[in-house]
């Protein structure tokens, strides 16, 4: 299993469902963009700042999370200063912030489970057409954040092994082994999985089964 | 799609995670530090094809999204997708869906060793490159208000590794069609 970044606890943020933080992230995001005044975005930048802080984030992880679009907004910055003006720099540098800051406290307060069900709602109308499987998805998804670890170990059993035969540093001769071994490691999970009866990759799937053609159209 | 393909999809997510969680390396005449996470893109597209490769790609958005820290130095959730350079990861579904159908097209069946690697490069480099900035550029442009021509002038950093990690993923690519093809061929 990977780490997911939801920091447990029971601020307020915490308490809400996930789908009505999307909501208001998904709201913010519009108004953000339609307010030009860069009074407001202060503020509001000090808000969602104020709002990511009753969280208590640790501040490694807050670090790790924004230290990257630190840098690219100060650039932004700088850009909008030298070639637009003051006022515009500083609204764009606050309406970024502010848009950061309140996704990174949603996905600090929002289980990686919660936050799954919301995408499974959200494709329930596509599901209906054929397009979707939220058996698949989930399927998808439990065996990707299952198999890092597992993978990592692998790329350092391999990356020893060829530094034992004087290849270390050739990206080449790690990637190729590590690619070939676990698209191998497919063909065993796939049947493992088959043979305990997933429906999900069968039209017949009582999973998805509504009407005749689910899934079918997918393949 | 069968139960294979759904596995091939999300360990192919894996590796793109497991290539960011390498350190960053740093080469002198390049001015970034380069992260192997988007020779994943390339390889997803050139090694399962367009349709798994693109779909690996947004299993890997959708791990982002719910919150996991599966981007490179750690990163993910919500903030990405908010923030100004979201459309350079969104660009990884069309990127290396594109190079998947490049692949298909060009490589998969050639025969001579060197025109293969030459088509498989291509692919690499117009999906994880063209494609990926076609998307990137103009959201950077549009969400930070700064114009397409800056947008562009300061992505073209990355372009000298992205061109690098495109020689690896063709050299890859091949190793990987020679042991264990699954790209489909046409």
């Amino acid at each position: 299993m990977i780490g997911s970044l939801y920091i447990g606890g029971d601020s307020l943020l915490h308490r809400q469902p996930a789908w009505r933080k999307l909501l208001v992230l998904f709201a913010a995001g519009i108004v953000l963009f339609v307010v030009q005044a860069p009074e407001i975005l202060a503020g509001a930048a000090v808000a969602a700042a104020a709002i990511l802080a009753t969280v208590r984030p640790p501040l490694r992880a807050l670090r790790r999370q924004l230290t990257g679009v630190a840098i690219i907004l100060a650039a932004i910055f700088a850009a909008n200063a030298v070639f637009a003006d003051w006022g515009t720099a500083f609204a764009m540098l606050f309406r970024l912030s502010t848009l950061v800051l309140l996704a990174l406290a949603v996905t600090m307060t929002t289980r990686t489970s919660d936050m799954l069900e919301v995408v499974e709602r959200v494709l329930q109308p596509l599901e209906r057409t054929g397009l979707v499987n939220a058996a698949r998805v989930s399927l998808a998804v439990s065996l990707a954040i299952r198999f890092v670890p597992e993978i990592f170990a692998r790329y350092r059993e391999i990356r020893d092994a060829q530094a034992a035969r004087g290849l270390a540093g050739n990206p080449v001769a790690l990637i190729v082994p590590l690619v070939v071994r676990t698209l191998k490691s497919a063909e065993e999970i796939a049947a493992a999985i088959d043979a305990r009866g997933f429906e999900g990759a069968h039209p017949s799937g009582s999973a998805s089964g509504r009407t005749g053609r689910q899934g079918g159209t997918a393949s | 799609m069968k139960t294979q393909d759904i596995v091939l999809i999300a360990l192919f997510t894996a590796i793109t995670v497991v290539l960011g969680l390498m350190p960053p390396i740093t080469l002198g005449f390049i001015p970034v530090p380069i992260t192997l996470q988007t020779l994943g893109v390339m390889l997803a597209g050139v090694v399962l094809g367009a349709k798994r490769g693109g779909l690996a790609m947004l299993l890997l958005v959708l791990l982002v999204a719910i919150g996991l820290p599966v981007l490179a130095g750690g990163r993910g959730g919500l903030g990405v997708l908010a923030g100004p350079t979201a459309g350079f990861v969104l660009g990884w579904v069309p990127g290396a869906f594109v190079s998947g159908l490049l692949a298909e097209r060009l490589a998969a069946a050639e025969k001579r060793p060197a025109r293969q690697v030459v088509a498989f490069f291509l692919a690499a480099a117009i999906g994880g490159i063209g494609v990926v900035y076609a998307v990137g550029i103009p959201w950077l442009a549009f969400v930070a208000g700064i114009g397409f021509k800056k947008a562009a002038l300061g992505s073209l950093a990355f372009v000298p590794g992205d061109l690098a990690k495109a020689v690896v993923a063709a050299l890859v690519a091949r190793g990987v069609h020679r042991a264990y093809p699954v790209l489909p061929g046409r």
